[in-house]
């Protein structure tokens, strides 16, 4: 997406998708990532894009991260290109409480790689999330196990998570986001998108609106 | 991915996810109807899609091995209830016809011959097509991967390894490597022939639509993706230029101030003429003294009395106007008014395009469907329609999988609609070709150019084709290729009505891989593709014998806007909902108040519920919707919309 410079400040917009079935608490990451706050009641995700978080990286480098949910009732898997397209990273979530949203891991990751590479033409940056740990039965899962699926299927690394304890998220975040500008040295997006043009330039969203890290 | 049940009962159940559908579909999502989505393919858009280059090979597979119609009455015979009857729909879709390929591409480095490519992509990307696509084939990543590192060895010059800059990167990069620059001195044989292996091994980098429009930069498509922020969702290049073809020459067509006075090839006298002569267009219902003379005649004798050259004459009348020889002058008057207003809006042509292709647009539409709650099943039809006897309305659809879902309006693309239904099979034809070329037909300092080209008749009996070349920037082709659409009303085959088009502005190769001769300054057909499409937009509901609340969604119409699909998505959301906005504007993400965001909200009561299945009727009592209302329109939405469906931490059918 596009990046730019401020006065030094190196600025940058990366699209992040957050995958998984049903359940798995994907909308609760987001919300505890971007306005610190947990609810049990999320319902499907309605009327909802995604979110934006700021995060300033460094003094020189801003960061604003997109975090797109599946709409709710993509459920069925059909997710239109829009969903995908020009993403530079992405979280595949499962409940560590039911195994079978684990087992439909893989799928999605192959779906993910399937549908968008980045530039170069390479997977973009995946990272497991294994969420609900707080309610995780005793030994569940074993870190090398763990570590050896990662390798197989292609994900940078995993993190035990807890929307609702807020375990680890921000360092699930920070992991990717660290692989996220590995890749980007100069993704193409300055010059090339020049002449891009969005219809409705002052949706844009100001600065002003956007929640804070 | 999960493949739950459907629920068993919607507000409006839409088949077909082509642009109107997906108009509709999303506006009903909007306003809060609970809105199931069907299509009986594999990829989104139908006839409106776009396919990456392998994707296209596997579509034209699918249409020779078309399987007949079947009569499978079984499947719903017993989900009738008494006082009901079933009106069966078409499995099958007849609407593409006279499909052929050619390809010229050299076929070194790969032994196989060319015919047998389009099976090897099958076979290749059979255990893809697993997984929900909407790229019907993707070529495997560890397919893929060896071959993308070789060719970048051995073709091109780009910096490869670490420091800053990765393959790819930018479009400077991707301009070095474009073969077909005009430069003088081209540094020792750059030139690289594309070669069919090569096509296939970018496939990905190609979206090759199926339908080729443009968007009038003041059109209802414009307009209502800004009303209704499903803008947010795509990304659009203008027209960079419009050129013609006259006297065996393809001219560029002046037609914005600057064109004009920047214009070599014109005169000042020209200039001047011109310039008037637009300039009375703009408001020529202001001056009714001009034309009241014409108003029964063709425009184009009409201006021959305006003093134009014949080469101004022309640009008027068949790039501008874009009209044919025969048009009313208030008609003629009318389109060129239009098109000048759309200038300058984003550019210097009136046109956009969108990147990735026509076929993003319906999706763009279907994603705030989606965002809406609108649920979306890909390969996933409907068998018959349920009557109820008494009142002749549609109850009722059994779907492909023999569910009973109840809905009180369906709306279907003509597609599938048995030829039983229709009273009238009187539909035109779409002639489309589609070119793959190793450069532009008009070459200039930039190689990033995208182009409508007006090609009048050949001859008296010839249709007016028009013809839209997309350069790699756009994101439908590879780099070092163009993507050449043509499309013209059918008056035969599509290579009847496009290949004399072709032969004569484009160099088409004896055999694959053939060189062309040495002087030979016309672009190199790579590849071609020929089919003709059902334009059904000349039916209305009066052409079908179906109850009343089914509605018909005809088209893509031959125009080159898409006028005609966004106004009957308008027309068909009036008649199911009267009374209702037809998208309005979407609020923006930041604008969202999330439930249970209010303090009392965060935390509280989640310990009872321990098991995750148990959390939505909790959340329906714990909402506030007072507090949620003041802030944004949507959430009155989102509480209309929930009704039925279940909170994310439920399955839907417990």
């Amino acid at each position: 997406m596009a990046g730019g410079s401020v006065s030094e400040c190196k600025e940058y917009l990366f699209k992040v998708l957050v995958i998984g079935e049903l359940g798995v608490g994907k909308t609760s990451i987001i919300k505890r990532y971007v306005h610190q706050l947990f609810s049990q009641h999320y319902r499907a995700t309605i009327g909802v894009d995604f979110a934006l978080k700021v995060i300033n990286w460094d003094s020189k480098t801003l960061v604003r991260l997109q975090l797109w949910d599946i709409a709710g009732q993509e459920r069925f898997g059909n997710m239109t290109r829009v969903y995908y397209k020009e993403a530079v990273g992405a979280f595949v979530v499962f409940d560590v409480t039911r195994g079978s949203t684990f087992e439909a891991v893989s799928k999605w990751k192959h779906d993910l790689d399937s549908k968008v590479k980045l530039a170069n033409g390479s997977p973009i940056p995946a990272v497991l999330l294994a969420n609900k740990c707080d309610q995780k039965k005793d030994g569940s899962s074993n870190a090398s196990q763990m570590d050896n699926f990662c390798k197989e299927t292609g994900f940078l690394g995993w993190f035990e998570t807890s929307a609702k304890e807020n375990i680890n998220v921000d360092e699930a975040a920070r992991f990717l986001v660290e692989n996220i500008l590995l890749n980007d040295k100069g993704l193409p997006y300055e010059e090339s998108n020049g002449d891009r043009i969005k219809l409705d330039q002052e949706t844009v969203p100001a600065e002003s609106k956007s929640g804070c890290c | 991915m999960a493949a739950d049940n459907l629920p068993s009962e919607f507000d409006v159940v839409i088949l077909g996810t082509g642009l109107t559908e997906s108009v509709i579909a999303a506006a009903c999502s909007r306003v809060g109807q609970r809105t199931l989505h069907l299509d009986r393919r594999n990829y989104y858009a139908g006839n409106w899609a776009s396919f990456t280059f392998n994707g296209l090979l596997s579509w034209i597979e699918e249409y020779k091995q078309e399987a007949p119609e079947t009569a499978g009455e079984e499947g719903w015979k017993d989900k009738l209830e008494e006082g009901e009857e079933a009106l069966p729909l078409s499995s099958v879709d007849s609407s593409i016809s006279n499909l052929e390929v050619f390809s010229y591409a050299s076929e070194e480095a790969e032994e196989e011959e060319e015919r047998k490519a389009p099976l090897t992509t099958k076979a290749e990307t059979e255990d893809t097509t697993d997984g929900p696509a909407e790229e019907p084939n993707v070529v495997t990543p560890d397919a893929e991967t060896p071959t993308e590192e070789r060719g970048q060895d051995s073709e091109s010059p780009q910096p490869n390894e670490g420091g800053t800059s990765e393959p790819g990167q930018s479009e400077e990069e991707e301009k070095q490597q474009q073969p077909m620059s005009c430069l003088p001195e081209p540094p020792v044989e750059v030139k690289k022939k594309i070669t069919y292996a090569k096509l296939l091994k970018d496939g990905r980098r190609f979206n090759i639509d199926l339908v080729s429009k443009l968007m009038y930069s003041r059109g209802s498509l414009v307009d209502l993706l800004i009303k209704s922020n499903v803008s947010r969702y795509a990304e659009f290049k203008n027209i960079t230029r419009i050129l013609t073809y006259r006297d065996g020459k393809v001219e560029q067509v002046p037609c914005s101030r600057a064109d004009v006075f920047g214009s070599k090839q014109l005169t000042v006298v020209e200039k001047r003429m011109l310039m008037k002569f637009l300039t009375f267009c703009l408001d020529y219902k202001q001056h009714p003294e001009e034309f009241q003379d014409f108003t029964q005649k063709p425009f184009w004798e009409f201006l021959q009395t305006k003093k134009l050259t014949e080469s101004l004459q022309h640009f008027v009348l068949h790039s501008i106007a874009m009209v044919s020889l025969d048009t009313p002058t208030e008609e003629g008057l009318r389109a060129t008014q239009h098109f000048l207003r759309c200038l300058g809006r984003y550019g210097n042509t009136p046109f956009l395009f969108p990147l990735y292709g026509l076929g993003e647009i319906p999706q763009c539409f279907c994603r705030m469907c989606a965002v809406f709650g609108g649920i979306y099943c890909l390969r996933h039809s409907v068998q018959c329609l349920v009557l109820d006897k008494e009142s002749g309305k549609c109850k009722a659809v059994i779907d492909t999988h023999g569910q009973r879902i109840s809905c009180s309006h369906f709306v279907v693309e003509d597609g599938y609609i048995r030829d039983e239904q229709r009273k009238s099979t009187d539909y035109r034809q779409i002639s489309r070709a589609v070119l793959i070329t190793d450069k532009s037909v008009l070459q200039s300092d930039s190689d990033q150019q995208i182009s409508l080209v007006t090609v009048p008749p050949l001859d008296s009996s010839a249709p007016a084709v028009r013809m839209v070349e997309l350069c790699s920037s756009s994101m439908t082709c590879m780099p070092g290729t163009y993507l050449v659409h043509l499309t013209c009303s059918s008056s035969g085959s599509a290579r009847h009505d496009l290949a004399p088009v072709v032969s004569r502005m484009f160099h088409v190769p004896a055999s694959p891989g053939e060189e062309p001769t040495e002087g030979e300054d016309r672009p190199t057909l790579l590849w071609a593709m020929y089919f003709n499409m059902r334009d059904t937009s000349g039916l209305d509901s009066s052409s079908y014998h179906l109850p009343s609340n089914v509605h018909v969604c005809t088209g893509p119409d031959s125009s080159l806007g898409n006028d005609y699909s966004i106004k009957l998505a308008e027309a068909v959301f009036c008649k199911l909902l009267p009374d209702e906005e037809f998208c309005p504007p979407a609020p923006n993400p930041e604008d969202i108040i999330y439930d249970g965001e209010a303090p009392q909200g965060e935390g509280a009561g989640f310990e009872e519920n321990s098991s995750p299945e148990g959390a939505t009727e909790g959340s329906e009592t714990h909402q506030a919707p007072e507090e949620a209302g003041e802030k944004t329109d949507s959430v009155p939405q989102e509480n209309e919309a929930q009704n039925g469906e279940d909170g994310q931490t439920t399955t839907p059918e417990e």
